[in-house]
């Protein structure tokens, strides 16, 4: 099998400053499901969205809505950060920004790996900021 | 659920363990529910590929574990304010995963009753796989949470 060829580090920074913009209406069936994954009972839910909602990739996840390609073979998530300014409720339309933030390299004796960094901005139908968050990848 | 109030906590303060159980069902739960399809979590081979022995559970599953920790702690009426994780160490589907945390700080600032707290989650070796903090508002038994909600 032949090696898929991997961009430099130089085309990846090239990449920084790449923005997508989309939008996700929220509905009940949409939280229901969240909630039923993690087990979250609360009946608080069902009239309002979890924060945790916005840690799932469909609306925090940079790294899947800008294609960034990874200098090296393996990539694992390796952290995030959320900060939530407004609860989100049903029917809201969550229009958020992404953007390829940073390119960091880590390598070390373990060999070479960089941190891809993604920054998102959310906002509800108001035009409002409802989270915020940073998303990094590690390319190894 | 009971409400916790900003004088019900202390620096030392723990959060009360979460305990869950992720299972290659709850990975492809989180799949459809999250939007991350990614084959790590749940292509055996390709897992093997990237030099795991199995799929993984997703750190973002993690994270929204945490978020479960915090909001059943903090009851109805407080607020998760922020959430940063690190995903240090890998957790694979059958693993007991336990969610715990302890209060750092609280302080009043800008009328808000806040509290900062370490968080992780620990594997069945007892290792802290996924480090991280938050800060919460709570109300206080005289006041609310002041934020006002969309």
């Amino acid at each position: 099998m032949t090696e898929e060829k991997r961009p430099t580090l130089e085309e990846v920074k090239a990449f920084i400053g790449k923005k997508k913009k989309e939008t996700l209406e929220i509905d009940k069936s949409m939280i229901r499901l969240f909630c039923q994954c993690i087990g979250d009972t609360n009946l608080k839910w069902q009239n309002t969205a979890p924060p945790g909602l916005i840690t799932t990739a469909m609306i925090s996840g940079g790294a899947l809505a800008i294609e960034v390609p990874r200098p090296y073979k393996r990539s694992v998530a390796a952290g995030a950060d959320w900060e939530f300014h407004k609860t989100i409720k049903p029917g809201d339309a969550i229009t958020t920004t992404h953007e390829f933030a940073e390119v960091q390299d880590r390598s070390s004796e373990k060999g070479p790996r960089v941190l891809l960094i993604y920054k998102s901005t959310h906002r509800n139908q108001k035009g409002e900021v409802v989270a915020v968050s940073t998303n990094s990848i590690m390319s190894y | 659920m009971a409400q916790l109030y900003y004088e019900d906590v202390q620096e030392g303060s723990e959060i009360p363990t979460l305990e869950k159980l992720p299972t290659t069902r709850t990975l492809v739960m989180w799949a459809g529910a999250s939007g991350d399809f990614f084959e790590l979590h749940y292509d055996k081979d390709f897992a093997n590929s990237m030099g795991f022995p199995k799929v993984l559970v997703h750190g973002r599953l993690e994270a929204a574990f945490l978020t479960q920790m915090l909001t059943d702690w903090i009851g109805d009426r407080g607020e998760l304010r922020k959430l940063s994780v690190q995903y240090r160490g890998n957790a694979f589907p059958g693993d007991k995963l336990l969610c715990k945390g302890k209060v750092t700080k609280k302080y009043v600032e800008g009328g808000e009753n806040l509290v900062e707290c370490e968080i992780w989650v620990e594997n069945p070796a007892g290792q802290r796989i996924t480090p991280g903090t938050a800060v919460v508002a709570l109300p206080g038994k005289r006041s609310q949470v002041k934020r006002s909600k969309s």
